[in-house]
C-alpha cells in the first residue's frame, strides 16, 4: 500500500513537471497560434543559460539564475523578429514548420556553443529528499509542483481576466481578426515567446536540479506533450488535472506493468493514454471546441 | 505554374495531361537516366556510396513528400515507418531466407499497415492534434523493437542482414547495390508520379488546401487521410528495406525522431508537394553533409573544444537555418524557385 502511494506521488510529481514543461508550450500557442515543435529545445537552452551565468561565470547562484531568467527572456523576444515576423499573414503551417527548423538550428548551436560534454548543474533547491514516514520523495520535483500549480492558476487568470492576456487570446483565435481589431500580432508572438522560454528555464531549473545538463536534457519536451494535448492546446489550467494523470499513470505503470513486461512501457504509456483521451474527445480535456467553417 | 516553350499546343486532353508534352523533355529525362547509370563508371567508390545513401534517402523523402506535401498531414513519424520496413526485410531474409523480391515489398506492405493506423486516427483526431499521434509512432517502435523477443528483431544488439540477391545474382558491392537501388528507386518515383495526377493524388490535395471544403465536395476526408499515411509509409518501408540491405545492419537508434525531423526539413527545403523537389531537397542536404564531414576535421582543429561532433552541429544549423530561410524567403522551396527561373527564360525579353 505504501508502495503504491509512493509511486502515486512520484508520479504525480514527474507529471507536475511535465506540465510545467507543456505550460511553455501552451502559452505559446495560446498566444500565437503557433505549435512549438522546438520546446525541448528551449528548455536545454535555459539550462545552458541557468549553467553559464552560475556555475561558468561563478557568479552567485540566485544573482546569476536571475540573470539567467532574463537572458531566457531576451531570447524569446529575439526568436519573433529574426522567424516570425515575416511570416504572420501567412498560414499556421508555414509558422509551424519554422518551428521545426528552429529545433534542428538550435540543437546544432547548443552544440556549438556549450559542446556535446556533460555540464553539472547548479542545485537551486537542496538535494536532501523529503519524507514522510516511508514515503521518499524528490524535494526538486516537489517544491517544482508546488510552484506549478500556483504558476498556472496566475497564467490562466492572466490570459483570461487581464487586457494583455486577452488581446493574446484573440491572436490564438485568428490572426486577421486580431489584426484588424488594431491588436498587434507581432508583439503578441514575440511575448508568448519570452513567456514560453522563462517558463522552459525554470522548468529546467525544476527538472535538472541535483542533476546534469547536456543537450540531450531535450527529450523532455516530446515527453511532456502528451500532456499538453491531454489538457487541450489552448488550457493552461487543464496542464494541472492532466499532469496528474499522466504522471500517475506513468508512475503506476513504471512500478508495476514494467517488471512484468520487462522494459521501459512507462514511457511509451503516455503516449497511449494520450492517443485513447484524444479518439475519446478530440480536442482534450479542456481545449477549445472550435466551430470550423470553410 | 508551369509553361509550356511557344509553339506548343496540346490537341486533345490527353496530350495535355501528358508527362512528357514534347520530345525534348523526353530526351531530357534520357539524358538524366543516362548519367545516372554511369555514375559508378565516371565517378570513383565513395561517390557511389554517397549516391546510394541519396537515392535510399529520395524513397523515403518522396513517401513524406506524398503525406505531408500533397496530403498535407504533418508527419514525424516517417523514420519509425522506415524502421518497421527496415526491420521486416532484416527479420525475414536472415531468419528465414525469404528473397529480395518477396521481402521489398513486404517490408513496405507492413509500415504501410503500421502507419495507416495513424492516418485512421484521422477520424476523430484533426490537425496538429493528429502530427503529434505520429510522434507516439516514433516511441511505440522503439518500444516494440526492444522488447519483442531477441530471435525477431535482436532487440538492443540489433541485426545482421544477408546480402540481396535476385534469381542468383548477388549484389555484394556497392556498385551493384547501385544499380538495384536506382532500378527500385526509379520505380517508385514512377508510381509517385502516378499517384500525384491520380483521383487519389488530387483528393489529397483537395484535403491539404482545406478538408472542410473537401469533405463537403465529396471528398472521403478519412479515406483520403488515411491511404495518404499508407502510401507515404509504404515508402518508408521500402527505403528501410533497401537501407538494411545496403547497410546489412540495422539498429534502433538508425530510426530516432531526430531523422524524422530531419526527412521533414529536406521536404521543407526541396518544395512541398512537388516530386522532383524531393529528390532537390535530398540533394542538397545530404551533399551539405557529405561537405562537412570531409571539411569537419579541419573545422575541429579550429575549434578544438567540438570533437567529433562539429560535422553533426553544423550539419544542423545549416539545415536549420535553410528551412528557416526557405519558408521566409521562398515557402514553396527550390523548386518553386527553379521553375520561376524557366519560365522567366521562355519568356525573355518580354516581362509577361
Amino acid at each position: 500500500m505504501i508502495q503504491l502511494i509512493e509511486y502515486a506521488l512520484n508520479g504525480a510529481l514527474l507529471g507536475l513537471l511535465y506540465a510545467l514543461i507543456a505550460m511553455g508550450f501552451v502559452v505559446i500557442y495560446r498566444a500565437s497560434k503557433v505549435f512549438n515543435f522546438a520546446q525541448g529545445e528551449l528548455v536545454v537552452v535555459g539550462a545552458f543559460l541557468v549553467w553559464f551565468f552560475t556555475l561558468d561565470l561563478g557568479l552567485p547562484l540566485y544573482v546569476g539564475f536571475a540573470l539567467a531568467l532574463i537572458g531566457a527572456a531576451i531570447f524569446g523576444l529575439i526568436i519573433e523578429p529574426l522567424l516570425f515576423r515575416r511570416l504572420v499573414g501567412q498560414s499556421t503551417f508555414s509558422m509551424v514548420m519554422v518551428t521545426i527548423g528552429l529545433l534542428i538550428l538550435l540543437r546544432g548551436l547548443v552544440l556549438v556553443i556549450f559542446g556535446p560534454s556533460v555540464r553539472p548543474f547548479p542545485d537551486l533547491i537542496s538535494t536532501a529528499p523529503i519524507t514522510f514516514g516511508d514515503i521518499t520523495l524528490n524535494r526538486g520535483l516537489a517544491y517544482g509542483g508546488i510552484f506549478t500549480i500556483l504558476l498556472a492558476i496566475g497564467v490562466s487568470l492572466y490570459f483570461s481576466r487581464t487586457r494583455p492576456g486577452l488581446r493574446m487570446t484573440v491572436v490564438a483565435e485568428d490572426h486577421q481578426i486580431a489584426q484588424s481589431m488594431g491588436i498587434s500580432v507581432r508583439r503578441s508572438i514575440a511575448y508568448a515567446w519570452g513567456m514560453g522560454m522563462v517558463l522552459s528555464t525554470l522548468g529546467a531549473v525544476f527538472y535538472l536540479n541535483g542533476k546534469s545538463v547536456t543537450f540531450l536534457v531535450a527529450e523532455i519536451g516530446f515527453a511532456a506533450l502528451p500532456v499538453a494535448l491531454l489538457a487541450g492546446l489552448e488550457s493552461v489550467g487543464g496542464l494541472i488535472p492532466a499532469g496528474i494523470i499522466v504522471g500517475v499513470a506513468q508512475g503506476l505503470a513504471a512500478g508495476y506493468i514494467d517488471p512484468v513486461v520487462g522494459g521501459s512501457f512507462s514511457a511509451v504509456f503516455p503516449y497511449l493514454v494520450m492517443v485513447i483521451i484524444l479518439f475519446l474527445r478530440p480536442s482534450g480535456l479542456f481545449g477549445w471546441r472550435i466551430v470550423e467553417r470553410v | 505554374m508551369s509553361m509550356q516553350p511557344a509553339g506548343v499546343f496540346a490537341q486533345s486532353y490527353v496530350r495535355d495531361m501528358a508527362i512528357f508534352r514534347t520530345w525534348k523533355q523526353g530526351a531530357a529525362l534520357g539524358f538524366f537516366v543516362l548519367a545516372l547509370l554511369l555514375v559508378p563508371t565516371i565517378l570513383g567508390p565513395r561517390y557511389v556510396a554517397i549516391a546510394n545513401i541519396m537515392l535510399i534517402t529520395s524513397v523515403v523523402v518522396l513517401g513524406l513528400q506524398i503525406t505531408t506535401g500533397l496530403a498535407g498531414q504533418v508527419n514525424l513519424g516517417q523514420a519509425a515507418f522506415m524502421g518497421m520496413g527496415a526491420y521486416t526485410a532484416a527479420a525475414l531474409s536472415s531468419g528465414q531466407q525469404w528473397p529480395f523480391l518477396v521481402t521489398v515489398p513486404l517490408a513496405g506492405l507492413v509500415a504501410a499497415l503500421f502507419g495507416a493506423i495513424f492516418g485512421l486516427a484521422a477520424v476523430r483526431i484533426r490537425g496538429f492534434y493528429l502530427a503529434l499521434t505520429t510522434i507516439a509512432a516514433q516511441f511505440i517502435f522503439v518500444f516494440a523493437i526492444l522488447n519483442l523477443p531477441a530471435s525477431w528483431t535482436g532487440a538492443a544488439q540489433g541485426l545482421r542482414v544477408e546480402t540481396a540477391s535476385v534469381f542468383g545474382f548477388v549484389f555484394n558491392t556497392d556498385n551493384r547495390m547501385y544499380f538495384l537501388i536506382l532500378a527500385i528507386t526509379a520505380i517508385m518515383t514512377v508510381g509517385a508520379y502516378g499517384i500525384a495526377r491520380s483521383r487519389h493524388g488530387r483528393a489529397f490535395v483537395a484535403v491539404r488546401d482545406d478538408d472542410l471544403a473537401a469533405g463537403f465536395t465529396g471528398v472521403n476526408v478519412v479515406r483520403a487521410k488515411a491511404t495518404a499515411f499508407f502510401v507515404g509509409a509504404f515508402y518508408a518501408g521500402v527505403g528501410g528495406a533497401l537501407w538494411a540491405y545496403y547497410i546489412r545492419f540495422v539498429a534502433v537508434d538508425q530510426f530516432s525522431l531526430f531523422n524524422s525531423v530531419y526527412y521533414m526539413g529536406m521536404v521543407i527545403v526541396g518544395g512541398l508537394g512537388s516530386m522532383a523537389g524531393a529528390f532537390v531537397g535530398v540533394f542538397l542536404i545530404r551533399a551539405a553533409q557529405e561537405i562537412l564531414t570531409s571539411v569537419g576535421p579541419s573545422v575541429a582543429d579550429i575549434f578544438p573544444a567540438l570533437g567529433s561532433s562539429v560535422v553533426f552541429a553544423s550539419v544542423n544549423i545549416i539545415l536549420g537555418a535553410a528551412i528557416a530561410l526557405m519558408l521566409i524567403l521562398e515557402p514553396r522551396g527550390v523548386m518553386h524557385r527553379f521553375n520561376i527561373l524557366k519560365r522567366a527564360f521562355r519568356l525573355w525579353p518580354y516581362p509577361h
